[in-house]
């Protein structure tokens, strides 16, 4: 039921037109609770985030917050609701709040979520499409739209067949905007050198090897407890640091090809087409997710968009665990701090993060209202 | 009288309520000859100084103190660097820390459990943190009062994936009663920490914190408080002067010229009464207490045959540099 709409509380006519356009594409408004758990937010989003809430509490003493953005809301009452699982598609309208330096804290976001669709790229290309028009029908100037794939990143490095830790730092390191370099020349560790003999003596060492010499070195230390990590968790730790030790580093074949793949940046279709020629080259198995790449790319022009106007980049991920497939940003080229109007993704590992019992499809865009207009500031002032 | 009990144009001093601290604050102040004196009791927490008018002491926690001096309620005060940084977000544009005192020291650092041998800096943190929350899911918990000063460091090195659990006391103790992982708290010695099996990450010492004279920048700075501040920084800095350096004298070859420069140079020192020797023939150095052996030393091989070092009560300077600092910030 799309519930009369209250200009007043929800701000401006730039809204109401952004709305509309998500209620004609056949997205329904909820609108979530302002009062949100806080827990909730900075166990997804990070200690980071917790510094920008708006904090309270209620009678009882819970920690709530005011809703610092609308994703997780939503998905909380699309899995509350008896759709749960299925097919659902909602959209949103009203205040956020982020406690910002020298700014209101308060700003007006439209959002759209998709849920439970199977055909991933139809989701991803519709929801990248409508995010547009929305914001085109509230009077945005041109945009300019930067899409990348989390999950293209993902199945690369696997097809290297990178430990697991490299996959974690890299993608980490690039959504926080460090050089590949960068982020290879960290060592297995800052202390690396200091353990040198210690990740010597476990080059051969399996699992059980490994945990009975941290179990000796730490019963010699005379240290009983060891709290938070099991001495399994340090033994293994370990490990990792001497294969890291052993093949000193990313082997240079694999960081080539690495280099290669993250220099890739373009027009969606010439670098669907370099990332052919290298996968071909490096006899990489990623042609599942070229194939997706490419029917993303197939149904947002099927939609109508220039998508030879769009940037594709293979280093733009997002350091957000729950993301894990494609990611976007529209940005207004006017306004000079460089924020987009448009953000958004593929989520699919939101709902079981929040208590779910298996991941569901899940892609989504947040507008920024106030910044359709490339001269107003941030947030809303009384 | 205003309504909180406030002398209308005093200049208000908030200094610590009780413990070291207060002792400590209280001789500081004693030292540079301003005397406090509590009014009914040791339990009024309001006072003066003995023989400067226009002064309002206030008894306060180290805390509530940060907070008047940032909302301008109290014009100085006597508090530790890391409740001002941890409290105040933008404390220098709020705050002046004017000198550090040389009490109250003490650390905040990051400690781990000692049995997690393979964490030595916050690089092997971040790496763990960011394992230990793809493992289960769950972040990394630090107990903490320092909430603000945590989060800005653990974002400095790029550790994300952590939670904060708020701790309000024996902090120390919470790995082990496993509400926490590892801690972020205050620590002189390391002997608590050690106590609680618990071990400072090489590179996590968050802030060498001491307590501090601040000065508000908020505050209504009238002329006549400003003219107290003047008054009271020139006495503060000339005991803090005389605690901090030594008179060197010694009797030299000619051309002290030349080597007065050199000893300003080499030790910082400077001569204290001009640069002729006096009638005695002697010149005289005020010196960096710590560098005064090697001042001496340096003297002895210049040509001296004698070196004498004496300590120094008071040393009043034509420039109150104190009060400097404090009415540069307030007039930018």
């Amino acid at each position: 039921v799309n519930r009369p709409f209250d200009q007043e509380a929800a701000g401006d006519a730039k809204g109401v037109l952004a709305l509309a356009r998500l209620l004609d594409s056949g997205f329904e408004r909820i609108e979530p609770p302002i009062l949100q758990p806080a827990a909730v937010f900075v166990d997804l989003a990070g200690e980071e985030l917790r510094s920008k809430l708006y904090l309270t509490s209620d009678a009882s003493g819970a920690e709530l917050c005011l809703r610092p953005e609308y994703t997780i809301p939503v998905c909380r009452a699309y899995l509350a609701s008896p759709l749960a699982g299925k097919e659902a598609q909602y959209s949103c309208l009203g205040p956020v709040f982020r406690a910002r330096v020298g700014a209101s804290g308060e700003s007006i976001q439209g959002n759209l979520e998709s849920f439970g669709r199977e055909d991933f790229e139809a989701a991803d290309a519709e929801i990248l499409a409508v995010a547009i028009e929305a914001a085109e029908a509230a009077g945005a100037g041109a945009l300019r739209t930067r899409i990348g794939d989390a999950g293209l990143f993902d199945s690369v490095l696997h097809a290297l067949d990178l430990p697991e830790v490299w996959l974690r730092r890299l993608r980490r390191g690039l959504a926080r905007g460090r050089s590949l370099g960068d982020v290879l020349a960290d060592a297995g560790n800052g202390s690396g050198a200091d353990q040198s003999g210690v990740l010597a003596a476990l080059e051969r060492a399996d699992h059980v090897g490994a945990r009975a010499l941290v179990e000796d070195l730490l019963s010699i230390a005379g240290i009983a407890s060891v709290g938070g990590r099991s001495v399994g968790e340090i033994a293994d730790r370990f490990l990792e640091q001497a294969a890291i030790r052993a093949e000193d580093g990313v082997p240079k074949k694999k960081r080539l090809i690495l280099q290669k793949f993250l220099a890739i940046v373009g027009d969606p279709d010439s670098a669907a087409l370099q990332l052919r020629k290298l996968a071909a080259e490096a006899k990489l198995d990623i042609a599942a997710a070229l194939d997706a790449l490419d029917q993303r790319i197939g149904f947002l022009a099927a939609r109508g968009m220039k998508v030879e106007d769009f940037t594709f980049a293979t280093a733009f991920v997002r350091d957000i665990d729950y993301y894990t497939g494609f990611v976007f940003e529209a940005h207004d080229p006017r306004r000079a701090d460089g924020k987009p109007t448009i953000a958004g993704g593929r989520y699919d590992r939101l709902a079981r993060r929040l208590g779910a019992s298996a991941d569901i499809p899940a892609v989504g865009a947040a507008i920024w209202i106030d910044r359709l207009d490339p001269q107003t500031g941030e947030g809303r002032t009384q | 009288m205003t309504a909180n009990g406030v002398a209308e144009g005093a200049l208000v001093l908030a200094v610590p309520s009780k413990g070291r601290l207060q002792e400590n604050a209280a001789a500081f102040f004693a030292r540079a000859g301003l005397e406090f004196v509590q009014g009914r009791g040791a339990r009024d927490y309001r006072g003066a100084i003995a023989d400067l008018a226009g002064v309002e002491v206030a008894f306060l926690s180290a805390s509530e103190i940060v907070g008047q001096l940032a909302s301008g309620a109290a014009h100085l005060g006597v508090t530790g660097e890391d409740l001002v940084r941890e409290q105040i977000a933008d404390a220098d544009q709020r705050l002046a820390l004017l000198a550090p005192l040389g009490f109250g020291k003490a650390n905040v650092v990051v400690a781990a459990p000692r049995a997690w041998i393979d964490v030595r800096s916050m690089a092997d943190l971040e790496d763990v943190a960011a394992t230990f929350h793809a493992r289960r899911g769950e972040r990394m918990r630090v107990a903490t009062k320092y909430v603000n000063l945590t989060r800005r460091f653990f974002a400095e090195h790029g550790v994300s994936e952590y939670r904060i659990v708020e701790s309000l006391g024996a902090t120390e103790g919470a790995p082990a009663a496993g509400g926490a992982e590892l801690i972020v708290d205050i620590t002189t010695t390391g002997a608590t920490l050690a106590a609680n099996a618990l071990k400072t990450l090489d590179d996590g010492v968050i802030l060498r914190s001491q307590a501090n004279l601040v000065a508000s920048l908020t505050a209504a700075w009238t002329p006549a408080v400003r003219q107290i501040a003047r008054t009271m920084l020139l006495r503060i800095s000339a005991a803090e002067e005389g605690r901090q350096s030594r008179e060197v004298r010694a009797r030299l070859p000619s051309q002290t010229g030349a080597l007065i420069e050199q000893a300003g140079a080499l030790f910082g020192a400077r001569a204290a009464h001009g640069e002729a020797p006096d009638a005695s023939d002697l010149i005289a150095f005020h010196c960096p207490k710590e560098k005064v052996a090697d001042l001496a030393d340096w003297l002895l091989d210049a040509g001296a045959d004698r070196v004498s070092v004496s300590a120094l009560e008071h040393v009043f300077s034509a420039r109150n540099t104190l009060y400097e600092a404090l009415s540069a910030r307030i007039d930018s």
